[in-house]
């Protein structure tokens, strides 16, 4: 335990700048993928056990797509719209099947794939550790605010990441596509009645989830070092986002996400051994006082 | 109902006339097993076929113990192999610091499951299913990032190095190999009988009530919450004596054993045997173990085998191979009309 | 025997139960009555244990039993059927009854016996032939039929030997002919069991036929109670029930 550096950090302003700007990118990278894990439990019931796998493969196409092209924007389209598609054809192929079947089968199908996914990766792109580098575009000197060093790539990163989650949030609330897919969270049964494909709302869902996490994955590929199996402990850090939050609430998912990185923040400061174990404290000290989450609605 | 609890109820046939003599039955198939076990090593001496068993004990008391609670209890956990690794650990570490003999490291071991299964089944055992499957999983996260970062008491990446002292204790001799594989076949064979008493005890009947209908059984009387709150501290306890069976085998103790990996072999490994035969379990570990020995031997991408295998299984079969030779008997029996 | 004090449980702003005050008196058969929505299971729920109320006593035989859990209430002797059967799938007819002994004679978490214990087998034996599924002992409760699933709830109910007996709709979902062997079942039951038994049903008809004493819910609140002449003379039920749900129940 280190609390002399963690009250230090929080007595200066540069450090709690650096620290704070810390905090948000791995809370926007949660919520990111976070989001996704919410959204398909939400509308299918189901919890997504190899979701981490999506973030993965974003870091990797984006890192391809980089070298490749040289292109940044290029190497996010990549990402996103490569772990789109995969989301798309993993629930139509494989998830499509396992609906309504016990939860050991649902959890069977995912850790399967959690296993084909990392070889994959390791087949493709090799065990050891690899990293795409940053763009030359945001090679540029940091910001200093207010004594704390922030760089521009995290801006970045923090203003893609937000306004993801706005255009979700109005997307969910505002268009028609939107209320289709909230009603079939609500009661899939009448949506199939009134003759709207459930099978395309829930391949949709998977691959917004998907293309989410890709995109969370490529915005990390440049700050984070890339290897077969990094997207499981995002997986990990994710569900405890979304059970803080509260399962199936964006908007939960956006809070437990913020709380979560600034934890890992600060307490990487105070408590350099058990930073981990103290988001996990959290977690269960919401899970004591409010099983749903702090977003969560009642179940019934 | 699920389909999995349709056809567990379209298959259980069993009643139990005079329930002494059936513990009679159990008491002498373990001692018929255990001497058939302890007799090999005279006949065979190949020493791979007596780690293959010792591994097989290791892993067969952490999934038949698991089935206590995803096929006896409904209770998925995803992270039943925190146990198999504190187990690992906790032995390990006693026995390297403290220097006392085997079998009170053993006995301590016990202890400390209990009390840390005790806290996290707490926490855990009243969320519902996918909530508990992975609550469960965080809490073996936790276990394994904390064997990784408290580098000073467990070794951290490296594991627990120099050998675990094995000093013998009523003439066992637990370096030697011999006395190791009897040891190991003895502690199975024990936990599996415990275990058996316990599926077929009046308790095991009230985790089938829970499996079947929870808020039925509550109404019947029964403190829920308690009874699964057991179960899941004595599931702990067997998984915690495989971990310690295979900190033995190993002489040390490895992050992996804690890593949810192995939680999720386990649940395969019920999958793979089935959750409706008491057995089924340690005939899935039997199958994963052959399976996963040829495989490594064959490619280095074991995890894209085994994933098309567990595929093979969770969406091909549906079932496990030991539903299928209990279905087949109770075809056999009841004559196919009555099934049609 | 079984007394209501006061008794309110709201969900949000809607009053389930609204200060129901109640006395079911000791071996009475009472029919509970009220249009969909009345809170009849709502009340069953609450007296259970499976709701905790906002307010109100539930004394049996001068103990208060609100806000207790559900198996604390069981074991003071208030048994419960559900509408849907609620049974155990995979356990047969005996192990289920036999399990259920076990539970009262609170052995539900005894270790080192061998299920079935034998001072269990009596008063499982016993139940089975008050419900006449002697027959389908060895049948995994799954396998039934609808009806059969319906006793074994009973059964299950019966078994832990309750001085009340609540029965959410015995006859839900069932065709005429065989509600009446239900009812008939059900009274039979409380003839020979000599318990309290208070139970909801939508037939109008077997309520006035079968049922000494009637009370009737509405929006949470009672209408009346009363004999059943009594009641179907009651100018308020007539208003609020038969009025609208008599005349769609004989139009079907």
């Amino acid at each position: 335990m280190d609390l002399d550096t963690l009250t230090g950090c929080l007595a200066s302003s540069a450090c709690l700048v650096t620290q704070t700007t810390s905090g948000f990118i791995i809370g926007m990278l949660l919520f990111l993928v976070a989001v996704g894990l919410t959204l398909i439990f939400g509308v299918l019931k189901v919890v997504n056990f190899s979701h981490g796998a999506f973030y993965m493969f974003g870091a990797y196409f984006a890192m391809t797509a980089y070298q490749l092209s040289g292109s940044f924007a290029l190497a996010m389209l990549c990402g996103a719209a490569g772990t789109a598609l995969l989301g798309l054809v993993f629930e139509r192929v494989f998830m499509s099947r396992v609906y309504g079947a016990d939860v050991l089968m649902q959890l069977l199908v995912c850790y399967a794939f959690v296993l084909i996914f990392d070889d994959v990766v390791r087949m493709i792109w090799g065990p050891e550790f690899k990293s795409m580098g940053m763009p030359s575009a945001f090679q540029v000197a940091p910001l200093f605010i207010a004594g704390g060093v922030v760089p521009p790539y995290y801006l970045l990163l923090i203003g893609v990441a937000l306004s993801a989650a706005v255009i979700l949030g109005l997307g969910l609330a505002r268009t028609k596509v939107g209320k289709v897919i909230r009603a079939a969270a609500h009661n899939p049964g009448m949506v199939s009645a009134l003759g709207i494909n459930t099978g395309l709302i829930y391949g949709g869902v998977f691959a917004l989830g998907g293309m989410l996490a890709g995109l969370a994955g490529a915005l990390a590929a440049p700050v984070r070092s890339l290897t077969p199996g990094m997207g499981f402990s995002v997986l990990i850090e994710s569900f405890i986002v979304t059970v803080i939050g509260g399962m199936g609430s964006i908007l939960g998912a956006l809070i437990g996400a913020i709380l979560i990185g600034m934890i890992r923040s600060f307490g990487s400061l105070g408590f350099p051994l058990f930073t981990e174990g103290l988001m996990y404290l959290f977690m269960v000290i919401v899970l004591v006082s409010r099983p749903t989450g702090l977003f969560g609605k009642e179940v019934a | 109902m699920t389909e999995l609890q349709a056809e567990r109820a379209a298959m259980v046939p069993r009643s139990q006339a005079r329930p002494q003599r059936w513990r009679y039955l159990d008491v002498s198939i373990a001692l018929a097993a255990f001497l058939v076990l302890a007799m090999l090593p005279m006949f065979i001496g190949s020493k791979a076929l007596l780690d293959f068993v010792i591994r097989c004990s290791a892993f067969g008391l952490f999934a038949t113990s698991l089935n206590l609670l995803v096929g006896f209890t409904g209770m998925v956990s995803f992270g039943h192999g925190m146990f198999f690794g504190l187990g690992a650990y906790s032995f390990g570490l006693i026995m390297q610091r403290t220097g006392v003999p085997v079998p009170v490291a053993f006995v301590a071991t016990l202890v400390i499951t209990t009390i840390v299964a005790a806290v996290i089944g707490a926490i855990c055992v009243r969320l519902k299913e996918i909530y508990f499957a992975f609550v469960t999983l965080a809490f073996q996260m936790l276990i394994h990032s904390t064997i990784l970062s408290w580098v000073s008491l467990t070794g951290g990446d490296q594991g627990l190095r120099g050998g675990i002292p094995r000093p013998a204790f009523f003439g066992i001799d637990l370096t030697n190999h011999v006395h190791l594989y009897i040891t190991s076949c003895a502690l199975l064979v024990t936990g599996l009988l415990l275990m058996r008493q316990i599926a077929q005890s009046p308790f095991g009947y009230t985790l089938r009530m829970i499996r079947d209908n929870a808020n039925r059984a509550s109404f019947v009387g029964i403190d829920v919450w308690r009874a699964k709150l057991t179960i899941f501290v004595l599931a702990a306890l067997f998984a915690s004596t495989g971990g310690v069976i295979m900190a033995l085998f190993v002489s040390g103790a490895y992050p992996e054993f804690a890593y949810w990996t192995i939680s999720g072999e386990g649940i395969f490994i019920n999958m793979l045997g089935g959750v409706t035969t008491f057995l089924g379990p340690m005939v899935g570990t039997v199958l994963l173990l052959i399976l996963n020995d040829t495989v490594t031997r064959m490619t280095e991408y074991y995890g894209i085998v085994l994933g098309i295998v567990i595929l093979f299984f969770a969406i091909g079969l549906r079932k496990g191979l030991m539903d299928f030779a209990v279905e087949w008997y109770a075809q056999r029996r009841s004559g196919p009309a009555e099934r049609g | 025997m079984l007394e209501i004090r006061g008794l309110s449980k709201a969900f949000g702003g809607v009053k389930a139960t609204d200060n129901v005050t109640l006395d079911f008196a000791e071996g009475s058969l009472t029919a509970v009555i009220g249009p969909n929505g009345a809170g009849k299971s709502t009340f069953f729920n609450l007296i259970t244990g499976a709701l905790a109320p906002d307010s109100g006593q539930i004394l049996l035989n001068g103990v208060d039993l609100a806000g207790k859990s559900p198996p604390e209430i069981v074991r003071h002797g208030i048994g419960r059927a559900f509408q849907v059967a609620s049974i155990f799938p995979s356990l047969t007819v005996h192990e289920t009854l036999l399990a259920a002994v076990c539970a009262d004679q609170r052995r539900a978490s005894v270790l080192h016996r061998r299920f079935p214990l034998a001072e269990t087998r009596d008063r499982a034996e016993h139940t089975m032939e008050l419900l006449g599924l002697s027959g389908k002992r060895d049948r995994t409760a799954a396998t039934l039929s609808h009806g059969d699933q319906k006793l074994l709830d009973i059964a299950l109910a019966l078994v832990l030997d309750p001085k009340v007996l609540l029965l959410d709709e015995p006859t839900a979902g069932m065709g005429t002919e065989e509600r009446w062997r239900m009812i008939d079942k059900v009274k039979e039951l409380w003839e020979t069991q000599k318990i309290t038994v208070v139970f909801i049903e939508h037939d109008m008809d077997i309520v006035f036929k079968i049922a000494p004493e009637i009370v009737v819910l509405c929006y949470g609140r009672i209408l009346a109670t009363g004999k059943p002449d009594a009641i179907r003379r009651n100018e308020a039920v007539i208003e609020a029930y038969l009025g609208t749900e008599h005349h769609a129940g004989a139009a079907i």
